[in-house]
């Protein structure tokens, strides 16, 4: 029964766990659960949500782009509205990106040779997985397809935590 | 003999230096003991006479090639070979002079023209023999030329690259192909169909490989291994989602990976609102022994899961209510809103029933919720509930 991945003491598990556990006691730790009010609980599932989010970036280290996007949108997040104007740079130079982006694509469908393949982009499909991957923005579809294969692994590796700590907390 | 060899150098002198390499490497790989002077001839000659290759090579021989390559490959499957085996024996009276290092195999070259007409060659011989004499040649060349002639290596390189991915193509394929290949290694511009296209063998440079009827411009094959490379990880992507076997298009492939990416999110998200709820009840475990005892936690206590779906989980009333207010009030997106996520109690005795799914979103807080489950399936409580259907 014993799962042989978790054995391994640095593993993404293991770290994720621990990591997630901490924040888990600090969110306990900080608000006594006395009240369970909707907007205490809606509270706490933000933060336990964040807490999620962020112990699994701090996992992968920012080795990855969307670790690094992630840790700095939670960070601008809790930083609040001190981060407005650069979140607007960086959301116009998200937007200069797409452009020069679209505009490679257009210039490549015309110089491409005539092989009969989908050549350059999978357009709608494309943006879409930019928009749900973290940090996709800025990536050309190479590099965007290694980063949603890491991310997918993580994502997994996430709920699979999750669920055995919920199942535990359930029983 | 002495005139004849004369005449031979006097005429064509490029092609015979191509001719006498190619025996000599054909000699070597028949009987290599007693070629072992014969190499370093060979080293000394093709040092020495390197800046002739080049010529040799940068000058286009078309016709005279291929003439001069036929008669290695009559003379290598006939019988008398084994008197040009045997000829060089006196190689090593021969001494370190060029001139003199030329004598036995323009002798040979002579031996070899005289027997052309002699002998005879079976198609499948020819092919072979092809095969193995340009094995040599490439060997050879890449031994013998160890200098740092760039231009000269990067040619070798690309006949060593057109040579090794060549094969057994050569095999049945007659000598237009040999002519093709033969221009291709000497001309820099292949622009021609059966022409193959390779770049330098530079570490980071990418050998990318134009098959028959492609174009073989930068672009376009900077293009081909753009795709070929998003193509590799496309199906690297296909293992890690599961049930992506039997889809084969892009676009199929692209939407069900964004699916599987959403429903981990969502799972994620329901699963941290769980453990929000969850976590009032419970006191807080030691953090040591946690992680242990979460990594060991046995598959078989987990509750059924479907598919990757959340899984149901028990609440009291007062959390449920919570819970139900929550997600009323929550600013979950639409698309798990419609997904209904929500909690109920379950019953360890109740088996999974097969209703129409709905959400749960106009419901009584005083009523028991549903769980909303993808394909349909959910839990049901024992107890009487009336909800709303929306």
């Amino acid at each position: 029964m014993y799962n042989p991945d978790h054995t391994k003491p640095g593993s993404l598990k293991s770290r994720f766990t621990t990591r997630f556990l901490r924040a888990l006691s600090k969110i306990h730790a900080h608000k006594p659960i006395s009240s369970s009010s909707p907007t205490e609980m809606f509270q706490r599932y933000q933060r336990i949500k964040a807490a999620a989010d962020k112990s699994m970036a701090y996992s992968v280290r920012s080795r990855r782009t969307w670790s690094r996007a992630m840790l700095w949108k939670l960070r601008t997040r809790s930083c609040g509205r001190r981060s407005v104007k650069t979140s607007t740079i960086i959301k116009s130079q998200q937007a200069i990106m797409k452009k020069t982006r679209h505009e490679k694509q257009n210039e490549n469908t015309t110089t491409t040779a005539t092989t009969g393949e989908d050549g350059v982009g999978f357009c709608v499909e494309e943006d879409e997985l930019r928009e749900i991957v973290p940090g996709g923005e800025a990536m050309d579809l190479c590099n965007l397809l290694d980063e949603t294969a890491h991310y997918i692994k993580c994502l997994t590796t996430q709920v699979q935590v999750m669920k055995k700590i919920a199942d535990f907390y359930s029983l | 003999m002495l005139h004849r060899l004369e005449s031979l150098e006097s005429c064509n002198y490029n092609g015979m230096d191509v001719a006498v390499l190619e025996k000599q490497a054909a000699g070597l790989k028949w009987q290599q003991q007693n070629y072992v002077v014969q190499n370093s001839n060979l080293v000394d000659l093709c040092a020495s006479s390197v800046p002739q290759f080049q010529g040799l090579f940068g000058s286009n021989l078309g016709r005279g090639q291929m003439i001069e390559l036929k008669r290695p490959e009559v003379f290598l499957g006939s019988d008398d070979f084994q008197e040009f085996v045997n000829f060089p024996v006196a190689g090593p009276e021969f001494g370190d002079s060029e001139k003199l290092d030329l004598v036995p195999h323009e002798a040979a070259a002579d031996y070899c023209i005289s027997r052309t007409s002699s002998c005879q060659m079976t198609a499948h011989n020819t092919s072979v023999m092809k095969e193995e004499r340009e094995d040599t040649i490439l060997e050879k060349m890449e031994s013998a030329i160890g200098s740092g002639k760039e231009s000269f290596n990067k040619r070798k390189a690309e006949a060593v690259a057109d040579h090794k991915s060549k094969g057994k193509r050569i095999k049945g394929e007659g000598e237009s192909e040999v002519k093709a290949k033969c221009s291709t290694e000497i001309s820099r511009d292949s622009s021609k169909e059966n022409s193959k296209a390779s770049e330098v063998q530079k570490p980071d440079y990418i050998l990318v490989r134009a098959h028959r009827g492609q174009a073989t411009d930068s672009h376009s094959l900077a293009e081909r291994a753009r795709r070929e490379k998003i193509s590799k990880k496309m199906k690297c992507l296909q293992d890690l989602v599961p049930g992506c076997n039997k889809i084969t298009g892009k676009t199929g492939m692209l939407d069900e990976i964004i699916n599987y990416v959403q429903s981990l999110q969502r799972q994620v998200e329901f699963l941290s609102m769980k453990i929000a709820a969850l976590n009032s009840s419970v006191e807080n475990l030691p953090m040591k022994e946690f992680p242990a005892y979460v990594a060991n936690f046995p598959a078989a206590a987990k509750l059924p899961e479907m598919a990757g779906l959340p899984s149901y989980f028990q609440l009291n009333p007062l959390q449920k209510e919570s819970v139900n207010c929550m997600l009323n009030e929550s600013m979950l997106p639409p698309q798990t809103a419609t997904e209904g996520i929500a909690s109920a109690s379950v019953s360890s005795s109740s088996g999974i029933t097969q209703l129409q799914p709905f959400s749960a979103w106009n419901m009584d807080p005083q009523e028991h919720v549903w769980i909303y489950v993808r394909h349909g399936r959910y839990m049901k409580d024992e107890e009487p509930v009336q909800h709303t259907c929306t």
